[in-house]
């Protein structure tokens, strides 16, 4: 009987080759779909998880409250972890990590390297990172040891052994290597290249213990998963016996949270020293984009059984009158889906393997192929394509089967009004979908090209940053004197950070004595910095380079005495109630006591999401980084040069740029992948709600062939019958558009709300929206239609 | 083996009552062969279908060898049509997807008989209906007589006590509609009891008793020539 039945299914199957073809290729593609977006919310989710004692593990944040505002950073002083360890049963151990871009050179291999970690020993003892040589118990022990990855091992001793060699790292001196770990997998919120020993670093000496200057990420091993809360609840209590210590006044506070290890990446507002967080919103975002990708496809293949069910309609009366029951039929039926989804699942499989790797790129997460043969993921996937089966199948196989064979015999079967109002409705379900992709993916590159084309307030375009240290710091005169000598090279600045995303934190007060300290982002900048980025000033004057001489003498202790020269934005001249013009002059507390030289037109130094802020920006001399701007003539020459004369003046660091736009794309990462994922998705959306369109239409116009000749041997024109067949089908897609447009407008809305410079939504999105589908629609039905059309008026009637 | 009392069946839409058998009371013995003719629309086609249990009645009472199964679910309707009914329509109505032996096979597949006997009882109808070389072939690939032949032997397959024909020879030319009859008479000279709908004079005439119908109602009943 089984046999029977699938030998039946395989059969019209074939025989019906193009509606076949239709919701095969519509159930690959979405099963293709879902399996990509599948395969990345188990890397997302999985994230962290690889650490054997992750449910221990918690990281803490920093929480300080000045001025009424709490602000949390994800890093803390380096008195937190031991303090914590000492003071708190619940706590096993901790580890401190702090995260550098160092030089690191071995024999001739010169690399910057980004990845360069510094940590406790403890390190080992609470992550999961398996040493492939040397002990973890000792490999970060004494001071000058470091372990490497496997292929930073291969990049510097190729396959010689590289235990016990020795690096030489930037300024640190030489390190010894100790241990090669494992790469870490994609997946980890820690992915050192390198770590080093921190004990034995200046400032781990006991008189440099602080709970203040944050840099420290800090891990604590918990005894039991459960301790967490309770730790929690005695930390505010635990942290006022260090007020006095802390000089904390008025309603300011510190004290830090714990936060699962496992929350970090998608749950934590905080964001992490090590890498940028994902966010959970957004995978919710695209596992619903994936269902709905597969419902598209599943409305596609519901509608061709039904309606090419009434095709069948004779085979399942004869069925019936020779005795099948209708359990038998239905099973037969969904047995059909099921083949179909076999079939269709392992066409995914093959897609999915060359697809990976261009899904993985979009993402920037390496995916692996792989993860779809582990026992759990095939077993998933099969229960997964049984249910897809199911719920394809179930309703054409109901539909089917309950044919009644007295009038499907009798040839007197048509698709019953109810059939065909579920099938329009299901094609309004597929456009409404559609549609609602469609607005999302114009709102979100309209969002996305506001955010990359938003005037800043200073120039973030032909800029280069290069990262220095103290050896290039003290030739800066010179470094800068040389690359001016080329016309293309317009000028240059040595800050602490790049002004698209300002974070250094610090306190300023209104009266010079102090007493009334408010929170405010500041950066070390040089006396190029404000024409370099094409920052206006509003009132006063910029940094001159007799300020920076200033501190370097005040930093030698020659000058005690003078008020530091300080610029603030329009923003904090506005918290002071001042106007720019009164500003000037004023003297505050910053770092002591200081002069508001100038005051800067407010520019956006974090990302767009937030309001800006009050910013200082005062003279200093320990920059990170050098912005180069350039007039954009020549690229390549202008960078041969700056490489030329980098090599020559600064040998011990290999040349390494960025563009400061590139970084500044940087911080909308998350917001650039869902834009391009949205529009891809929506894309193949458009598509398989066209297939589905375009089966629909084929067998509607077949089931009309006769009503078409009469038409035409009454005089109807091919225009005419070309409207005639695909009006229905363009009402629906213009029923579709009226039910998203409001969906889409919520939901749109509430996404942008998120920002705090965006874009509102216009009408004409929408209107765009509506005709793009409809267009595709009306595209889509009168490739047949037209045919049919054309259709000679005697073979129609004849073949009635 | 049949028999009907005052059976009806009413087609209702939403605004018309068409009423297709009245009242209609048959007795068909055991071995017999009855034809039932009338112009189209007078409710033969209908009368074959309750009576084949593809249809039920609206009202009335319909005795299957003494059992009133006018009233049952469709699903003991089924049960009781699959194994003692076989049907012949004038489209033949065979699967396209299915093959000459599998179309043949699929009744026995319904009532899980053994797949040897199955075999056995196909290789012999193939045979007696002279189709052997056609087995593989589907039905497309068949002439018109072929085809109803196929059907007739997937009709009786199972044995059953009971055909349905509804016109069998409708839709073939003459000598291949002769062939055809030739095998109904056959198995009703075998014991096969027959009804069989038809416009025919020279079909009806295969059979022992001929109904006539009008609107609904039997209007005579008539034993045929040889049998007066």
């Amino acid at each position: 009987m089984f046999k029977n039945h699938l030998k039946l299914s395989f059969r019209s199957l074939v025989k019906n080759k193009l509606f076949t073809a239709i919701k095969l290729t519509g159930l690959t593609v979405g099963i293709t779909a879902c399996l990509l977006i599948g395969l990345y919310l188990h890397h997302e989710l999985a994230y962290d998880a690889f650490h054997e004692k992750a449910d221990r593990i918690v990281r803490v944040v920093m929480a300080y409250r000045t001025d009424g505002e709490t602000q949390e950073v994800g890093v803390t002083g380096n008195k937190v972890v031991p303090s914590f360890r000492r003071d708190f049963p619940e706590v096993e151990s901790g580890v401190r990590i702090n995260l550098f871009t160092q030089v690191v050179k071995y024999g001739d291999k010169l690399f910057e390297e980004e990845a360069f970690y510094f940590a406790d020993s403890t390190f080992f003892e609470i992550f999961s990172f398996p040493l492939l040589a040397g002990n973890p118990k000792t490999a970060l022990h004494a001071p000058k040891q470091v372990v490497l990855t496997e292929s930073m091992a291969k990049k510097y001793f190729g396959a010689s052994d590289p235990m016990g060699k020795t690096l030489s790292v930037g300024a640190s001196g030489d390190y010894v290597v100790t241990g090669v770990m494992a790469d870490p997998p994609s997946n980890s919120q820690l992915k050192p290249g390198f770590i080093g020993s921190l004990v034995g670093l200046r400032d781990m000496t006991p008189e440099r213990a602080t709970w203040w200057n944050a840099n420290y990420g800090a891990y604590l091993l918990l005894r039991a998963p459960g301790a967490r809360e309770t730790m929690q609840a005695k930390i505010p209590a635990y942290m006022k016996q260090f007020a006095g210590e802390l000089n904390l006044s008025g309603d300011a506070a510190l004290s830090y949270k714990l936060e699962p290890l496992r929350d970090v990446h998608l749950r934590s507002a905080v964001a992490n020293k090590f890498e940028p967080n994902g966010d959970i919103r957004y995978l919710y975002i695209l596992g619903a984009v994936g269902l709905f990708i597969l419902l598209i496809s599943g409305i596609t293949y519901v509608n061709l059984s039904t309606a090419v069910g009434a095709d069948r309609a004779r085979e399942v009366g004869v069925q019936k009158v020779l005795g099948a029951g209708r359990m038998q039929l239905f099973w037969q039926h969904i047995g059909e889906a099921g083949i179909l989804t076999g079939i269709a699942l392992a066409f995914s499989y093959a897609l999915t393997a060359p697809l990976l790797p261009l899904f993985g790129r979009l993402l920037d997460r390496p995916l692996e192929f792989a993860t779809l043969f582990q026992p759990a993921a095939v077993l998933a996937l099969l229960a997964f394509g049984a249910v897809t089966g199911l719920l394809a199948g179930a309703w054409p196989a109901l539909v089917i089967s309950q044919f009644q064979p007295v009038k499907v015999l009798k040839g007197q079967f048509k698709s019953s009004a109810s059939g065909i109002w579920l099938r329009k409705s299901l094609i309004v379900l597929q456009f409404s979908i559609s549609v609602l992709l469609i607005i999302s993916t114009i709102v979100l590159q309209q969002q996305l090209h506001f955010i990359q084309h938003k005037k800043l307030g200073f120039d973030k375009e032909q800029v280069l940053t290069l990262a220095t240290d103290q050896t290039i710091v003290d030739k800066l005169e010179s470094i800068k004197s040389v690359l001016l000598q080329n016309n293309n090279i317009r000028s240059a600045s040595l800050v602490y950070e790049t002004p698209v995303h300002i974070e250094g934190g610090y306190g300023i007060d209104k009266s010079a004595s102090g007493g009334n300290w408010s929170a405010v982002q500041a950066l070390p900048a040089d006396e190029d910095f404000i024409r370099t980025m094409n920052i206006k000033m509003v009132a006063g004057k910029e940094l001159g380079r007799a300020d920076v001489e200033l501190v370097r003498r005040r930093q030698k202790g020659l000058d005690t005495l003078s008020a530091f020269p300080i610029l603030i934005n329009e923003t904090q001249a506005r918290l002071f109630n001042w106007t720019p013009e009164e500003a000037v002059g004023k003297l505050v507390n910053f770092q002591g006591p200081s002069e508001i030289k100038g005051v800067m037109q407010d520019f956006h130094f974090s990302s767009l999401h937030e309001p800006i802020g009050n910013l200082v920006v005062f003279p200093d001399t320990w920059g990170q980084t050098l912005l180069v701007k350039i007039s954009g003539n020549d690229l390549p020459g202008t960078l041969q040069f700056i490489e030329n004369k980098w090599t020559a003046l600064a040998p011990h660091r290999p040349f390494s740029y960025h563009f400061l736009d590139e970084e500044y794309d940087k911080m909308y990462r998350t917001e650039i992948q869902t834009a391009r994922l949205v529009s891809t998705f929506s894309g193949l959306a458009i598509f398989l709600a066209c297939l589905g369109l375009f089966g629909l239409a084929t067998y509607s116009i077949v089931q009309r062939t006769k009503e078409i000749g009469i038409r035409k041997v009454l005089g109807a024109s091919v225009a005419g019958i070309v409207g005639l067949l695909s009006k229905d089908f363009v009402r629906l897609v213009a029923v579709a558009l009226v039910l998203a447009a409001p969906v889409a407008w919520l939901l749109l809305n509430q996404w942008l709300a998120d920002f705090s410079y965006r874009i509102e939504l216009q009408w004409w999105v929408f209107a765009a929206a509506g005709l793009i589908a409809v267009g595709i629609a009306f595209l889509t039905v009168s490739v047949q239609s037209v045919r049919a059309a054309l259709n000679n008026p005697v073979e129609s009637l004849r073949s009635e | 083996m049949i028999k009907t009392v005052k059976l009806a069946k009413v087609y209702r839409t939403e605004e018309v009552e068409t009423t297709a058998l009245n009242e209609v009371d048959v007795d068909i013995k055991e071995g017999e062969f009855v034809s039932v003719m009338g112009p189209s629309g007078c409710g033969k086609s209908t009368l074959l279908n309750v009576l084949g249990m593809i249809d039920s009645p609206s009202s009335g009472d319909y005795f299957f060898n003494g059992e009133e199964v006018g009233r049952l679910s469709e699903r003991k309707r089924s049960n009781v049509r699959k194994h003692n009914l076989g049907f012949v329509f004038q489209s033949f109505n065979l699967i396209d997807e299915l093959t000459v032996y599998e179309n043949i096979e699929l009744p026995m597949l319904y009532t899980k008989v053994a797949s040897a006997e199955r075999k056995k009882r196909v290789e012999e109808l193939l045979e007696g209906m002279n189709i052997m070389h056609r087995r593989n072939h589907f039905p497309q690939q068949l002439s018109g007589g072929q085809q109803q032949r196929v059907a007739v032997a997937r009709a009786i397959v199972n044995r059953p006590k009971l055909i349905l024909a509804d016109e069998p020879t409708g839709n073939l030319d003459s000598a291949n509609g002769d062939e055809v009859m030739k095998i109904l008479s056959q198995l009703n000279s075998e014991g096969t009891t027959i009804l069989m709908v038809t416009h025919s004079q020279y079909c009806a005439e295969f059979g022992n008793r001929i109904i006539r119908m009008l609107d609904g109602q039997v209007v005579t009943e008539n034993l045929v020539k040889q049998y007066l």
